[in-house]
C-alpha cells in the first residue's frame, strides 16, 4: 500500500516538475537551508543573512504558487469561455438548418408563383393577339343596327311590290272584262248601226 | 458486348423504380439494365469518389427482355413494364430477374406505353396507327382508339379530364376521351405557322402535359400550348428535333437532337443547354420517388447514360 502511494507521488511529482528545475528544486533547496539554518553554528549575523534568504526563497515560492493559481483559475475560466462558445456555435448550427429548410420551401413556393406567373403571361400573349372586346361589341351593335336598317327598308320594298302588283292586277282585269264586253256587243250594235246607216 | 456494339448501341427509354432507388435502361439489343442506388446517389464518399474521376462505372444488372430493340419502359407501383417490337413484358419489381407475364400482340413496333391510373389499364401506341388499351389486371384488350393515320410516337394521359393524347408521325396531336373511345380533338401543330419548321417534317416525337398545359415537340419546334384554349402560347428556339419533354417545377426540360439538356422557361426562352455525352438524346427521366437521390438521367445514341444530381451539371456517366 505504502509503495503504491509512493508510485503515485513519485508520478505525480514527476510529471509536475520532473527535470529537477524550478519550484520544486526551490522548495527542496529552501528545506534544506532550513535544516542548516537550524542547526546552524556561526555568527548571528550569517544566521540573520541565512533567515533573510530564507524569507526571500519562501516569498518566491509563494509567488510562484500565486501564479499557478491564477493560471489555473484563468485556464477554468477559458474552459467556460468555450463551453459556451461552442453552445452558441451549436446553436447557430441549428438555427441555419431551420433557415436553410425554410428557404428551401420559400424557394418552392417562390418557383410554383414564377410558374404561375409565366402561365398567367403566355395566356396574356395569345390574348394580347386578339383585338378589343369592347370594340368588337361596338362593331356587332353598329352592324346589327344596319342590318335592322336593311331589314326596314326590305319591307318597306316588299309592301310596295305587293300594293303595285295588286293594282297592276286590277287595272289588267278591268281591261280584260271591257275587251270581254266589247267583243260581246260588238256584233249586235255593229249591225244594228250599219243597218240604220244604210237606210 | 463487343466494342463494335458498344459503339452502335443507343438507349432508347428509361424508367425509375416506384421506390426511387433503382432505374431501368433500355436498348436497342433489347437489354435491359438495373442499376442500384450506389451507383446513383450524390458521390460523397471516398471510395465513390474515385469511381467518380473516371467517369463511367459498369451497371450491376443487365437482362435481356427482348429479341428487338426496348422503345419503351414504364413502371407501375409494383412491376416494370417493357415493350418492344410486338410484345409486352412484365417484370416484377420486387424479384428482378422474374418475368411475370409476357404477350405477344399484333402491333409491330411499340413506341409508346402509359398507365391511366384511374381505370388501371395500360395504354399502348404502336406502329400500326392505333391506340390499343389493355386492363393491367387480366390482360385483355378491351379498346382501340383509331384516327392516327401514321404511326404512334408518344401518348400521355389526363387523369382529371379523363383524356388521351396521342401524337404520331402524321402530325396530329389528338386528344381522346378514353371512355367513349372518341376523338374529342385533333391539333395539327404543323399548320401553325409560328411553330411549323418544314425543312425537318411533321411529325411529333414529344408530348407531355401538365394540367391545362401541353409541351409538344417533334419535327416543329418545342411549343407550349393551353389546351383549354388549344391556341399555342409559346414556341421555344431549340434548334434540332426534341425527342422528350418534361415539366419541372417551374421549368421545361427537354432533350433531343444536340448534344445538350436544354433548360427552358415557359415564357419561351432558354434558359441555359448543359452539355452530356451522348450526341443525341432519346430518353430524359427524373427521379421524383424518392428525397435523397432526386437525380435526372438521359440516355441517347450511345452507351452511357448520364446522371445530373444538380441539374446545372453532369456529375457522373453510368455505362452498359
Amino acid at each position: 500500500m505504502g509503495a503504491v502511494t509512493d508510485d503515485e507521488v513519485i508520478r505525480k511529482r514527476l510529471l509536475i516538475d520532473g527535470d529537477g528545475a524550478g519550484d520544486d528544486r526551490r522548495i527542496n533547496v529552501l528545506l534544506k537551508s532550513f535544516t542548516k539554518w537550524c542547526n546552524a553554528t556561526g555568527s548571528p549575523e550569517e544566521g540573520f543573512t541565512q533567515y533573510q534568504r530564507m524569507l526571500g526563497t519562501l516569498a518566491q515560492c509563494e509567488f510562484s504558487m500565486g501564479k499557478t493559481l491564477l493560471v489555473y483559475d484563468m485556464n477554468l475560466r477559458e474552459m467556460e469561455n468555450y463551453e459556451k462558445i461552442y453552445t452558441d456555435i451549436e446553436q447557430n448550427i441549428t438555427s441555419a438548418h431551420d433557415k436553410i429548410s425554410e428557404c428551401k420551401k420559400e424557394i418552392q413556393r417562390a418557383k410554383r408563383i414564377r410558374k404561375n406567373r409565366q402561365e398567367y403571361d403566355a395566356l396574356a400573349k395569345v390574348i394580347q393577339q386578339h383585338p378589343d372586346r369592347h370594340e368588337t361589341l361596338k362593331q356587332l351593335e353598329a352592324l346589327d343596327k344596319e342590318l335592322q336598317q336593311l331589314s326596314h327598308i326590305k319591307e318597306n320594298v316588299e309592301d310596295k311590290l305587293e300594293l303595285r302588283k295588286k293594282q297592276f292586277h286590277v287595272l289588267l282585269s278591268t281591261i280584260q272584262e271591257l275587251q270581254q264586253t266589247l267583243e260581246s256587243k260588238y256584233d249586235c250594235s255593229l249591225c244594228a248601226l250599219l243597218w240604220q246607216d244604210g237606210l | 458486348m463487343g466494342p463494335v456494339e458498344h459503339l452502335h448501341m443507343s438507349v432508347f427509354s428509361q424508367s425509375f423504380s416506384p421506390c426511387g432507388r433503382f432505374l431501368a435502361a433500355g436498348n436497342n439489343y433489347g437489354e435491359i439494365a438495373i442499376v442500384t442506388p450506389v451507383s446513383l446517389s450524390a458521390p460523397l464518399t471516398p471510395l465513390v469518389f474515385l469511381n467518380f474521376l473516371y467517369f463511367s462505372r459498369s451497371l450491376v444488372y443487365s437482362l435481356s427482355a427482348h429479341e428487338g430493340p426496348v422503345f419503351s419502359l414504364f413502371s407501375t407501383d409494383t412491376h416494370l413494364l417493357s415493350a418492344g417490337n410486338g410484345e409486352i413484358s412484365a417484370w416484377s419489381w420486387a424479384e428482378l430477374i422474374k418475368r411475370v407475364r409476357p404477350s405477344s400482340l399484333e402491333i409491330p413496333e411499340i413506341n409508346a406505353m402509359t398507365v391511366n391510373p384511374t381505370e388501371n389499364s395500360l395504354v399502348i401506341g404502336g406502329g400500326d396507327n392505333n391506340i390499343h388499351i389493355m386492363d393491367l389486371e387480366s390482360g385483355v384488350f378491351k379498346s382501340v382508339l383509331q384516327g392516327h393515320t401514321d404511326y404512334i410516337h408518344c401518348l400521355s394521359v389526363r387523369e382529371r379530364e379523363g383524356e388521351i393524347l396521342s401524337g404520331g408521325e402524321d402530325g396530329a396531336v389528338r386528344i381522346w376521351d378514353y371512355r367513349t373511345g372518341q376523338s374529342v380533338h385533333c391539333i395539327e401543330v404543323y399548320k401553325y405557322e409560328e411553330c411549323a419548321r418544314p425543312q425537318y417534317g411533321k411529325w411529333i416525337s414529344c408530348l407531355t402535359t401538365e394540367s391545362d398545359w401541353m409541351l409538344c415537340g417533334g419535327g416543329p419546334s418545342l411549343s407550349l400550348w393551353h389546351l383549354r384554349s388549344m391556341s399555342p402560347t409559346s414556341i421555344f428556339p431549340l434548334s434540332g428535333c426534341q425527342r422528350q419533354a418534361n415539366f419541372y417545377q417551374d421549368m421545361i426540360l427537354s432533350v433531343g437532337e444536340g448534344q445538350c439538356v436544354s433548360h427552358c422557361l415557359l415564357g419561351g426562352e432558354v434558359k441555359a443547354q448543359i452539355p452530356c455525352t451522348p450526341h443525341s438524346l432519346n430518353t430524359l427521366a427524373l427521379n421524383l420517388n424518392s428525397t435523397d437521390n432526386r437525380v435526372l438521367t438521359v440516355g441517347g445514341s450511345s452507351h452511357q447514360i448520364d446522371v445530373f444530381t444538380n441539374l446545372s451539371y453532369r456529375t457522373f456517366s453510368l455505362s452498359f
